[in-house]
């Protein structure tokens, strides 16, 4: 046992040497996050809604979402039963909301994953590869990075009809090239260090420098980006719904206040009905806001000593 | 043709009236801002100068936020235009607000032949206001126009489509000679335009009557200035032969958004609010000042099972699920619907659960089924009978017969808060009775129509005072000549029996017997479950009661004031303080709008938006 452990260390695999030094870095970067304290703060509300978006199923049900068996009457203000009071169809504001972050979290992950994939990928392509490849890359981005969000989504849900998917890819088609853009940029930086030379002059093919060296070096920056992107994401998914171009049958934070202004909630004084959604909205870019600031600090040290 | 569709605003069906305003606009809105909406709102809430009773000057404000589409008679479809036709131009006949029947107007007598084909018209003697004589050949000339040039029968084209010909032997008689029996010729519902000032105006389809003002007219009130999407204002006939208008202005506001509408009634910058949600008008019935109006509505609300889509000479086209042929199907689908339940939530409490196809409003003309010919709410009924006509519930639960799933689009106007929410209720429902709906919301519902590519869908049409327009949409020789060609109506509906009394009633020229007709028809109607009536929400509205003392609403008493058959409420409409001696005093009112217009925002959008919407028709609906 003994002999086996200290051989072991002994003669330490390279793999096992590189989960070493990943531990340590995860460490060493935890440790500077902790630092900053709006950082944790989001990162606190993120876990929350997170918690609530995956118990929500078990913890109220999907009974309360139904219109024809609403567990309360329409528009109630808020009272013991009902914390935040009900909507237009008697159900409970609160649950809607709960249920609510369930489709703005996935619109949200899911469109910035989609964007960030594609954006990943056109980043590196047109950073690592010069001439006529990089540039017809580049000529595609800069196409799509003019095109509006709002438009392509208006435009969209009429081709597409309206739901969930269509709103992920209209935000997951628009929000791709700022991250291409970055990841291009970070990508000419980390080719033009010394030791991406070397590799090459090893006989490192393309392939091999991008996945084995470009990718590692702008994964950071790609985090950093996601984090910031989510929260744009969420806050166009509510203004696409909100816009009545959502699935009305799913409760989504973005159609509760379309449908809290369609029952003419303001003008009756509800805010019962139009604040939690907006409120929750807030909070969550808010939180991812505040952690991908916090991530940026900690992998920019420019930026943390500041 | 497809214009015929939108013949009359009156009659619009809602799938073609435009985009409701706020969608487009609103949106982009933040919501930050919706929510620092609230908070000012909350707080102007409070302030409330009456406005009119201060100057000397009596203006009477209403906010609209629908977009003119033109102000010539001959083009104009929309409720504001046609309204304003009504205050600018005087008709021939108009109806009662008491009785709903016609009565003297610009025709001040009128006589009709034996056979009923000839009908002369004696003109009352009154001037334009411009000084000008009203006389028989203007309308000679405005009926004639219309038959001859096709852009002048737009709008009103129906009116003449019997006519054999019109003329104006001497300036006082009109004279109009019908091919055939109609019913309907005191309620021709087309303003009267003064030739003098018309027959020069050049391309009818390009004329929008917005180049001079004031406006040539001889109705209660006379357009001075249009202000596009900002205000038009109007000011009184003093020579009108009914009576002068009593306030000394009468402005249409533009406020798009519709709370802000309450807002700037609260705060009495406008005087008259109409088309409020149950919530907004709950919450004005306690405001002080304020009066709201809950109105018998005039619409009626439905849904319509395509039953196959055909043409004129029975080809079948489209792609609707032909389990909807099947009349137990239908059945069972109408039986997972709650009317009651519909109006108690969806429309809070503010209107009526009724099959009938013609509104309660016009007690002569409606029928509703009796509680044994009622096809009720009934999910265990609903099952029953599908299990027995062979529909077996699958493993999803949903049922199907030979392939045939019971699994429908349901296309609803997304405009339409209260439609989009009793879809959710029937979607629910139709599930316990194992039909699967999917709730598609849309912006129009004109593209699938025409292709026929739909299985349900929503649709409301407002009705006349005459039914005759209402009644003609369903006939079989409405249906469409070919593929996309024109198209009344929207349910497919196509029944022998119902044509032949519909040919009937328009030949009955005694009221009471053509009611027995009118009301055979909606019974035929029911029972076919294809135009699926849910009943008439109330048309909610709200007036400021220290400005505006008395109106009139149509019918008096329990009627609307906005969106009338007639000039009633505006040209009744007496100053707070000042109604004394009042002849008519209604109080309440309401206002059932055709929602309008698109808005500021969308419009930019909207050309391309369309554009897609139109070509993507038929593949958004096949999606799920």
């Amino acid at each position: 046992m003994t002999t086996n452990t200290s051989s072991g260390s002994a003669r330490t695999s390279p793999r096992q040497l590189t989960w070493a030094r990943r531990r340590r870095a995860v460490a060493t970067f935890w440790r500077e996050y902790r630092r900053n304290r709006a950082g944790l703060f989001g990162l606190a509300v993120l876990s929350l809604f997170v918690l609530s978006a995956l118990l929500v199923p078990w913890v109220v049900g999907e009974e309360a979402l139904s219109v024809t068996r609403p567990p309360g009457e329409p528009l109630q203000p808020p009272s013991g039963e009902f914390l935040l009071g009900t909507d237009r169809s008697g159900r409970s504001v609160l649950d809607l909301v709960l249920w609510g972050s369930r489709v703005s979290l996935t619109v949200g992950f899911a469109a910035t994953f989609i964007s960030i994939a594609v954006g990943g990928l056109i980043g590196i392509l047109a950073g690592h590869f010069h001439g006529w490849l990089s540039a017809a890359l580049l000529r595609v981005t800069d196409w799509f990075l003019v095109m509006p969000t709002l438009v392509l989504a208006v435009a969209l849900a009429a081709v597409l009809g309206r739901s969930l998917s269509t709103i992920i890819i209209a935000i997951g088609v628009t929000a791709w090239p700022t991250t291409a853009r970055l990841v291009r940029a970070q990508t000419l930086a980390v080719e033009a260090r010394p030791y991406i030379e070397r590799a090459r002059a090893l006989g490192g093919g393309h392939w091999h420098v991008m996945s084995r060296h470009v990718l590692p070096n702008v994964m950071p920056i790609v985090l950093a980006q996601t984090t910031l992107m989510v929260a744009g994401a969420i806050l166009t998914e509510s203004t696409v719904a909100f816009l009545g171009l959502g699935d009305p049958t799913v409760p989504s934070w973005g159609s509760t206040i379309q449908a809290a202004r369609d029952t003419g909630a303001v003008s009756s004084g509800m805010w019962w009905y139009i604040l939690p959604p907006g409120i929750a909205i807030a909070l969550v870019a808010l939180a991812f806001t505040l952690c991908g600031r916090a991530i940026e600090g900690v992998l920019n040290p420019r930026l943390r000593s500041r | 043709m497809v214009r015929s569709r939108d013949s009359h605003a009156r009659t619009t069906p809602e799938w073609r009236v435009g985009r409701r305003r706020r969608r487009a606009v609103a949106g982009v809105v933040s919501i930050l801002g919706l929510l620092a909406a609230l908070l000012v709102g909350g707080a102007s809430a409070q302030a409330a100068p009456a406005e009119g009773s201060a100057g000397e000057e009596k203006v009477l404000t209403i906010a609209v936020s629908q977009e003119v589409d033109s102000l010539s008679p001959f083009l104009a479809v929309r409720l504001i235009t046609t309204s304003l036709g009504r205050l600018m131009y005087d008709f021939l006949t108009n109806y009662d607000p008491k009785t709903g029947e016609s009565i003297p107007a610009l025709a001040e007598k009128w006589e009709t032949s034996e056979d009923g084909l000839t009908w002369t018209y004696t003109i009352r003697e009154t001037n334009w206001s411009d000084g000008q004589p009203v006389t028989a050949e203007d309308a000679r000339w405005t009926f004639d126009t219309m038959m001859k040039d096709e852009a002048a029968a737009t709008a009103n084209g129906n009116f003449v489509e019997n006519f054999e010909s019109v003329t104006a032997p001497d300036p006082r008689t009109l004279v109009i000679k019908l091919k055939a029996p109609q019913a309907t010729m005191l309620a021709l519902d087309v303003p009267i335009l003064p030739k003098h000032k018309w027959e020069n105006a050049g391309d009818f389809a390009k004329f929008n009557n917005d180049k001079e003002f004031p406006v040539v007219g001889n109705g209660p009130w006379i357009l001075s200035e249009h202000d596009v999407n900002n205000s038009i204002t109007l000011v009184p006939n003093k020579d009108f032969w009914r009576g002068a208008p009593k306030f000394d202005k009468l402005v249409f506001r533009y406020i798009t958004d519709p709370d802000a509408q309450v807002e700037a009634l609260k705060a009495g910058e406008v005087s008259f609010v109409s088309g409020l949600t149950p919530a907004q008008a709950r919450s004005l019935e306690g405001a002080d000042n304020i009066t709201v109006n809950k109105a018998k509505g005039k619409r009626f609300q439905a849904i319509t099972l395509n039953p196959g889509a055909k043409l004129q000479d029975g080809t079948e086209f489209g792609d609707g699920n032909k389990a909807l042929k099947d009349p137990v199907v239908r059945e069972a689908l109408v039986r997972t619907i709650d009317r009651e339940a519909i109006y108690k939530t969806a429309y809070g409490g503010f209107g009526e659960a009724n099959g009938g196809y013609i509104p309660s409003r016009y007690s002569d003309y409606h029928w509703e089924p009796s509680d044994a010919e009622a096809v009720g709410f009934d999910v265990a009924k609903a099952n029953e009978i599908l299990d027995a006509a062979g529909y077996a519930k699958g493993a999803d639960g949903i049922r199907a017969k030979d392939g045939l799933k019971l699994s429908f689009r349901f296309n609803v106007h997304a405009n339409n808060p209260q439609y989009i929410q009793a879809a959710e209720m029937m979607r629910e429902w139709a599930k316990e009775a194992g039909m699967e709906l999917k709730v598609l919301p849309v912006s129009e519902v004109g593209a699938l129509l025409d292709a026929g590519t739909y299985d349900i869908l929503t649709t409301g049409w407002s009705v006349n005072p005459d039914p005759d327009y209402i009644l003609g949409i369903n006939r079989c020789s409405g249906l469409p000549a070919k593929v996309g060609g024109p198209y009344l109506s929207d349910a497919y509906y196509c029944n022998p029996e119902y044509d032949k009394l519909y040919a009937a009633q328009l030949a009955e020229l005694d009221r009471a017997k053509r009611a027995e007709i009118v009301k055979q028809m909606q019974e035929i109607l029911y029972k076919d479950n294809i135009f699926v009536v849910w009943g008439y929400a109330d048309q909610l509205e709200a007036f400021r009661s220290d400005v505006i003392g008395s109106m009139t609403p149509q019918p008096d008493p329990g009627g609307n004031f906005n969106g009338q058959d007639g000039y009633w409420s505006w040209w009744s409409a007496t100053p707070a303080g000042e109604e004394s001696n009042e002849d008519s005093g209604g109080t309440t009112g309401n206002t059932g709008l055709v929602v309008g217009v698109g808005a500021a925002a969308l419009a930019a959008l909207g050309g391309a938006f369309l554009v897609a919407r139109r070509r993507g028709g038929a593949t958004a609906d096949d999606r799920e």
